[in-house]
C-alpha cells in the first residue's frame, strides 16, 4: 500500500463538531420572527424548500385537475377558461415555483457545509432573493381572486407558460392577466439572479482550507454551472417581460404584429431563457445522483474530471439549442439543421455522466436505501428522456409531433422521471440532516414503488396519443379519436402519483415529531456536512475546517488508507 | 485505535481566495449583459422596419459632448479608487464628486434630448417601433446611470461625513466596478444607436 | 450589494480563539426591502396606492440596510462549545485493486503525437493535388476546373454550373476549396495519428489503401443522393486514385514520425488504448500475486 506523503498529526482537536445548537425556547411567535429576520443559509434554504413544496403540492393539485377533465371524452368537468388558467399555472408554478426554488432551497443548504463555510458569500442577499421569490409567487397566486375581486372569476394567466405574443397583447389578453404573469416572473427572476451570484460569490470566496476546486464535491462545481445558467438565461426572460410590460403599458409595439412587431422574436426570446432553464432545473438533478449514488454503491464517483467538464460542456451547449422549440414556427434549412445538430451535441456530455454513473455502481456495495431506488429510477428514466429528446431534436420529426403528447410526455420525462426523482432521492438522503430525524424507509419504499407504477402508467402512455395525433393544450376531444382508453389510464396514473405524494407528506410530517434519531453521519457519508451535528449548529462548523482531499470524511474514517495520499 | 484530525495544510499564508464582492459583481454584469444583449437584439431586428417616421436618421443627433462627460467619469473614477487606496480621503472625495457631475450632466443631456423628440419631433414609445425600441434600450441604460449615480451619492455623503477610509476600499472598488460597466454599456448603445443605426 | 467582507477575517480569528463565532447579525431589512419591491410589482397589476406604500417600504428597509452594513458590519457573536470527539476509523478494511510500481506508466502506451498526424495530414494533402491537378490540366486544360468542383459543393448560390464557369478562376470557389481541403486533410491526418497503430506492420496498406478505397467507395455511394451533379462531373478514377496518393504520403509520413516498430508486439486491446490493468506483461502480475 502506498504511504501517505502528507503528515497526518497524532492527536485531534474538534475535528468532529458534537456540539448541539442551544435550544431556542421562546413563544410562537417569537419563533416565527427568528425565521423571518434570519439570514442564515440553512434557514433560508429550509424555507425555499417548503415553499417549493407546498406550491408543489398545489400544482399537482393542477395537474390532476387537467388530468380529471381528460379523463373522458367530451368532458365538462371544468370550464374551458378554467381549464386554460389551470395548465398555464400548473406549468408556470411547477417551473418557477417549484423548480427553482426547491433547486436553490438545496443548493442554499448543502453549499456552504459541503466547502466548509460557516455561511453563503452575501446572507442578506440571500434572504432578499429568497422574500422577493416568496412574494413573487403569493402575487402569481393573489391572481385567481384579485383580478376582479370575486372568488372564481380571478384573472389567472391563460396563455400557456410561454406566453407567447401575440396572444399575450392588449387586445387579445385584455385586463391584468398577462400582467400577473409577466411581474411576478420579472420579480422571481430578480431573487433567481441574486441567488445564483450568491452561490457563484459563495463557491469561489468562501471554500475552506484546502478546498481546491478540484477537491469540491460534484455538487458545487454542478450548482456553479448551473447558476452561470441562471445569470445568462433568466436575464433574457427578464428583458422579454420589461418590453411585454412595455407593449401593455406603454403602447409599444415589441410584439405587436399589427405595427410590425414581431411574434416570433418572443418565441426567441422566451425560448434563450427556456431551453437553459431545462438545464437549470436538471443539473441540480445530475448534482443530487453525484452525491448519492457514489455513497450507496460505497465507492468514489467514477471520473471526477470528466463530471467536471461535461457539467460544464453541458452549460456550453444549452445556450447554443434554443431554436428547437420553433421548428415548426419555420427557419431556414440552415437553421434547422444547426439547431438540430447542436441538439443532439447535448447528449454526448450527458452519455458521459449516465456512463460515469453506471462505471460508479459497477462492482460497488450497492445498498438500496429509499433514496438510492429513486437514484436508480432516475437512471433508467433519465435514458429514456434522452432518447425521446433525440427523436424531437430531428427537424423532420418534430414538425410531425411538435405541439402534441407526444412532446408533453418527453418533457415530463425530464422533468418528473429525471429532476422529481432525484428531487425525492435528495429529500430521503439530507431529511436526516435538516431535522435530525431519519425518514422512515418503509413509507419511502411505499413512496417509491406508487411513484414508480404512478409515473410509468401515466407517463409512457401519454407517448402514444401523441403519436395518434393529440396536441398539446387540448380542452377536450371526441370520442371516436381513439384516445380515450389511453386517457383513462394516463388519468389513473396521475391519481397513483398523487397517492404517492400523500405518503411523501405523511411521512415527512411523522418522521419529523417520531424519526429515529439521525446522528450526524448516519449514512456513512463522505463530504464536510456529514461531519458536523444533525441539524447543524448556526456555525455549521465550531473549527473551521481543512481538507485534503474530496472525500474529507473518508480520510478521517480510513486513516490507514486515505485519498489524500493518492491525490 | 488512531484518530485523524482533518487539518493536513500546514502552509495557511498560501490558502487565498478571491474577493467575494468582485465576483458577485462580476456576475450581476454578467446577468446585466444578457438583459442588455436582448435589448440591443431587439433594437437592431427592429431597425428599418418602420412603416412611418419619424426614422432615426431624421431626429437624432450624435451626442458627443454626453459621450465625453460618460467615458471621461470612468477615468475619474479610477483616480478616486486609487486615491482611496492611499487613504487619500480629501482627493478622493474631489475625484468622486467629480465623477457624479459627470455623470449627472449625461442623465440631464438624456433627458435634454428625450425633451426634444418627445416635443419637437413628436416621437414616443407608441409612435413606431424606433420609438419602442429607442426608449427602451436607452432609457434602460439611463435607469442604469440613474442607479449608479443613487449609489455614488451615498459614498459621496459618507466621505464628506468623514466616514469612508482606507479599510472601504475594497468596496469602492466594486461599486466603481459597476460605474465601469455603465460606462462600457453606453459604448454599446451608443455605436448601435447612434452610429450603425442612424 | 455593498455587504462587507468582515467575516473571512472572523473566521481566521476565530481559529484561535475557538470559543465565539461572529455571524451576521439577524435583520429584517431585507424581507422588509422584498416587501416594498413586491408592492410596487403588486401595483401594476392592481391599484397604484400600493407603489407609494412599497416605495416607501423599500426606501425605509434600503436605508436600514445601509445602517445595517455600514461602516461595520452587525454581526452576533455566538458561544462555541468544543468538545474533542474521537473519530472511531471504519471498522471495514478497504479492498483495494493491487498494482504494482509500473500500473500508470504503462498506459497511456507509446502512440503517435498529434502533430505527427498534422505533418501527415499536410504533407498528404499537398500530395494529393499533383493527380487531382494533372487530371484537370490533361483533360480539360485548366488549373481551376478541379478547384471549382470541390469549392462548389460548399457555395450555395452556385447551383448547376456550366463548363465555361467551372473552367475559369472564381473566388468565392477558391477560399472554399482551401477550407475544405485544408480542414479534411488536417482532420484526417490527426485521425490517422490516431488510428495508425492499431495496425503497426502495415502503417501504408492501412493508411494507403485501405481506409481511402473505403472513403471513396462512401462518397461515391452517398453523394448520388446528396449531390447528384456533382457525381456526374466527378471523374472517379482520377479522384481515387488522389485519395490513395494522400494516403500513402500522409501514412508514410505519420509512421515515420512516430515509432511504429515497438507497437507492432503489443496486443490489439492495448493498442486501442483500452485502459486496464494486466494486459501488457500479465505473466509478471500475476507472478507477483502468487
Amino acid at each position: 500500500m502506498a504511504t501517505p506523503t502528507i503528515p497526518i498529526p497524532d492527536h485531534v482537536e474538534g475535528a468532529f463538531d458534537e456540539t448541539q445548537p442551544p435550544k431556542f425556547r421562546g413563544t410562537y411567535l417569537e419563533k416565527v420572527h427568528g425565521w423571518v429576520v434570519t439570514v442564515d443559509h440553512k434557514k433560508i434554504g429550509l424555507m425555499y424548500i417548503s415553499y417549493a413544496l407546498i406550491f408543489l403540492l398545489v400544482a399537482g393539485a393542477e395537474a390532476l385537475a387537467i388530468r380529471v377533465q381528460l379523463a373522458r371524452p367530451e368532458n365538462t368537468a371544468i370550464s374551458p377558461l378554467v381549464y386554460n388558467r389551470i395548465f398555464t399555472m400548473h406549468g408556470t408554478t411547477m417551473v418557477f415555483l417549484v423548480g427553482m426554488p426547491i433547486l436553490f432551497g438545496f443548493g442554499n443548504y448543502l453549499i456552504p457545509l459541503m466547502i466548509g463555510a460557516r455561511d453563503m458569500a452575501f446572507p442578506r442577499l440571500n434572504a432578499f432573493s429568497f422574500w422577493i421569490s416568496a412574494f413573487a409567487g403569493i402575487l402569481l397566486y393573489y391572481s385567481f381572486i384579485g383580478g376582479l375581486g370575486l372568488s372564481g372569476t380571478g384573472t389567472a394567466p391563460d396563455v400557456g407558460w410561454f406566453a407567447y405574443a401575440p396572444l399575450t397583447e392588449k387586445p387579445f389578453s385584455p385586463g391584468h392577466t398577462v400582467d400577473y404573469w409577466a411581474v411576478s416572473l420579472l420579480a422571481n427572476g430578480i431573487g433567481s439572479i441574486g441567488t445564483a451570484i450568491n452561490i457563484i460569490a459563495t463557491i469561489f470566496s468562501m471554500r475552506c482550507k484546502g478546498m481546491t476546486l478540484f477537491r469540491m464535491p460534484l455538487l458545487p462545481w454542478v450548482y456553479l454551472t448551473m447558476s452561470g445558467l441562471v445569470l445568462v438565461a433568466i436575464g433574457p426572460l427578464t428583458a422579454a417581460q420589461v418590453m411585454l410590460l412595455v407593449d401593455r403599458y406603454l403602447g409599444g409595439h415589441f410584439f405587436d404584429t399589427q405595427m410590425g412587431g414581431s411574434s416570433i422574436l418572443w418565441a426567441h426570446f422566451f425560448w434563450i431563457f427556456g431551453h437553459p432553464e431545462v438545464y437549470i432545473l436538471v443539473l441540480p438533478a445530475f448534482a443530487f445522483a453525484n452525491e448519492i449514488i457514489p455513497v450507496f454503491s460505497r465507492k468514489a464517483i467514477f471520473g471526477y474530471p470528466a463530471m467536471v467538464a461535461a457539467t460544464v460542456g453541458i452549460g456550453f451547449i444549452s445556450l447554443g439549442v434554443w431554436a428547437h422549440h420553433m421548428f415548426t414556427i419555420g427557419m431556414t434549412s440552415f437553421g434547422n439543421a444547426f439547431f438540430t445538430l447542436s441538439t443532439m451535441l447535448v447528449s454526448i456530455p450527458t452519455g458521459i455522466k449516465t456512463f460515469n454513473w453506471l462505471a460508479t455502481l459497477w462492482g460497488g456495495k450497492i445498498r438500496f436505501t429509499t433514496a438510492m431506488l429513486f437514484s436508480v429510477g432516475f437512471l433508467f428514466q433519465w435514458l429514456i428522456a434522452g432518447l425521446t429528446g433525440i427523436m424531437l431534436s430531428v427537424s423532420a420529426w418534430d414538425w410531425q409531433l411538435h405541439n402534441s403528447y407526444f412532446v408533453v410526455a418527453h418533457f415530463h420525462y425530464v422533468l418528473v422521471g429525471g429532476i422529481l426523482f432525484m428531487i425525492f432521492a435528495a429529500i430521503y438522503y439530507w431529511f436526516p440532516k435538516m431535522t435530525g430525524r431519519m425518514l422512515n424507509e418503509r413509507l419511502g419504499k411505499w413512496h417509491f414503488w406508487l411513484m414508480l407504477v404512478g409515473f410509468h402508467l401515466t407517463f409512457d402512455l401519454m407517448h402514444v396519443p401523441g403519436v395518434l395525433g393529440m396536441p398539446r393544450q387540448i380542452y377536450t376531444y371526441q370520442a371516436d379519436r381513439g384516445w380515450t382508453v389511453w386517457n383513462e389510464f394516463i388519468s389513473l396514473g396521475g391519481f397513483i402519483q398523487g397517492a404517492a405524494v400523500l405518503v411523501l407528506v405523511y411521512n415527512m410530517v411523522h418522521s419529523y415529531f417520531r424519526g429515529a434519531v439521525a446522528g450526524p453521519d448516519p449514512w456513512d457519508g463522505w463530504t464536510l456536512e456529514w461531519s458536523t451535528a444533525s441539524p447543524p449548529p448556526d456555525y455549521n462548523f465550531a473549527v473551521e475546517p481543512v481538507v485534503a482531499s474530496r472525500r474529507p470524511l473518508w480520510d478521517l474514517k480510513h486513516p490507514e488508507d486515505p485519498d489524500s495520499a493518492v491525490e | 485505535m488512531g484518530t485523524v484530525p482533518l487539518q493536513h495544510l500546514q502552509d495557511e499564508a498560501a490558502w487565498q481566495l478571491p474577493s467575494r464582492g468582485r465576483v458577485g459583481m462580476y456576475a450581476l454584469i454578467v446577468a446585466e449583459t444578457a438583459v442588455f444583449t436582448i435589448f440591443v437584439v431587439a433594437y437592431l431586428y427592429y431597425l428599418g422596419r418602420d412603416q412611418w417616421g419619424p426614422t432615426p436618421k431624421q431626429v437624432l443627433e450624435l451626442p458627443i459632448f454626453n459621450t465625453v462627460c460618460l467615458l471621461s467619469s470612468s477615468l475619474f473614477i479610477w483616480l478616486a479608487e486609487r486615491a482611496i487606496e492611499h487613504d487619500n480621503v480629501k482627493r478622493f472625495s474631489l475625484w468622486w464628486g467629480i465623477t457624479f457631475l459627470l455623470g449627472a450632466i449625461f442623465l440631464a443631456g438624456t433627458a435634454r434630448e428625450w425633451y426634444k423628440l418627445i416635443v419637437h419631433d413628436h416621437l414616443t414609445v407608441r409612435t413606431n417601433l424606433f420609438g419602442t425600441t429607442f426608449y427602451s434600450l436607452v432609457g434602460l441604460h439611463a435607469t442604469h446611470v440613474i442607479v449608479g449615480l443613487f449609489l455614488l451619492a451615498v459614498v459621496l455623503a459618507l466621505a464628506l461625513t468623514g466616514r469612508i477610509g482606507q479599510k472601504h476600499s475594497e468596496r469602492i472598488q466594486v461599486l466603481a466596478l459597476y460605474w465601469h460597466f455603465v460606462d462600457a454599456v453606453w459604448v454599446v448603445v451608443f455605436t448601435v444607436v447612434y452610429v450603425v443605426g442612424r | 450589494m455593498t455587504t462587507p467582507i468582515a467575516s473571512s477575517q472572523d473566521a481566521k480569528a476565530s481559529h484561535h480563539e475557538r470559543n465565539s463565532v461572529h455571524l451576521p447579525a439577524p435583520t429584517p431589512w431585507p424581507m422588509l426591502l422584498a416587501l416594498g419591491f413586491a408592492l410596487v410589482f403588486a401595483a401594476l397589476v392592481t391599484s397604484q396606492g400600493l407603489a407609494y406604500l412599497g416605495l416607501a417600504i423599500a426606501v425605509y428597509a434600503a436605508i436600514g440596510w445601509f445602517r445595517q452594513v455600514l461602516p461595520e458590519e452587525h454581526v452576533i457573536h455566538i458561544e462555541v462549545e468544543t468538545e474533542v470527539v474521537a473519530i472511531q476509523p471504519s471498522n471495514r478494511t478497504v479492498t483495494r485493486i493491487d498494482v504494482d510500481e509500473t500500473h500508470r506508466a504503462q498506459l497511456p502506451l507509446k502512440t503517435f503525437t498529434w502533430i505527427s498526424g498534422v505533418k501527415g495530414g499536410i504533407a498528404g494533402g499537398i500530395a494529393m493535388v499533383i493527380p487531382a491537378e494533372l487530371y484537370g490540366l490533361i483533360r480539360f486544360h485548366s488549373l481551376w476546373y478541379v478547384v471549382n468542383l470541390l469549392g462548389g459543393a460548399g457555395v450555395g448560390d452556385w447551383t448547376n454550373p456550366t463548363m465555361e464557369q467551372l473552367t475559369h478562376f472564381r473566388l468565392s470557389a477558391f477560399i472554399t476549396a482551401n477550407i475544405i481541403q485544408g480542414v479534411v486533410t488536417l482532420l484526417v491526418g490527426v485521425l490517422y495519428g490516431a488510428m495508425l497503430p492499431l495496425w503497426p506492420k502495415r502503417p501504408v496498406l492501412l493508411g494507403g489503401i485501405v481506409a481511402p478505397v473505403l472513403w471513396t467507395g462512401l462518397l461515391y455511394g452517398a453523394l448520388n443522393i446528396v449531390n447528384p451533379y456533382l457525381r456526374g462531373k466527378i471523374d472517379w478514377w482520377s479522384f481515387a486514385a488522389s485519395q490513395v496518393l494522400f494516403g500513402v504520403v500522409a501514412g508514410y509520413t505519420v509512421s515515420r514520425l512516430g515509432d511504429l516498430k515497438s507497437l507492432a508486439q503489443v496486443p490489439l486491446a492495448v493498442r486501442l488504448g483500452v485502459e486496464s490493468p494486466g494486459l501488457e506483461g500479465g505473466e509478471r502480475d500475476r507472478g507477483q500475486r502468487r
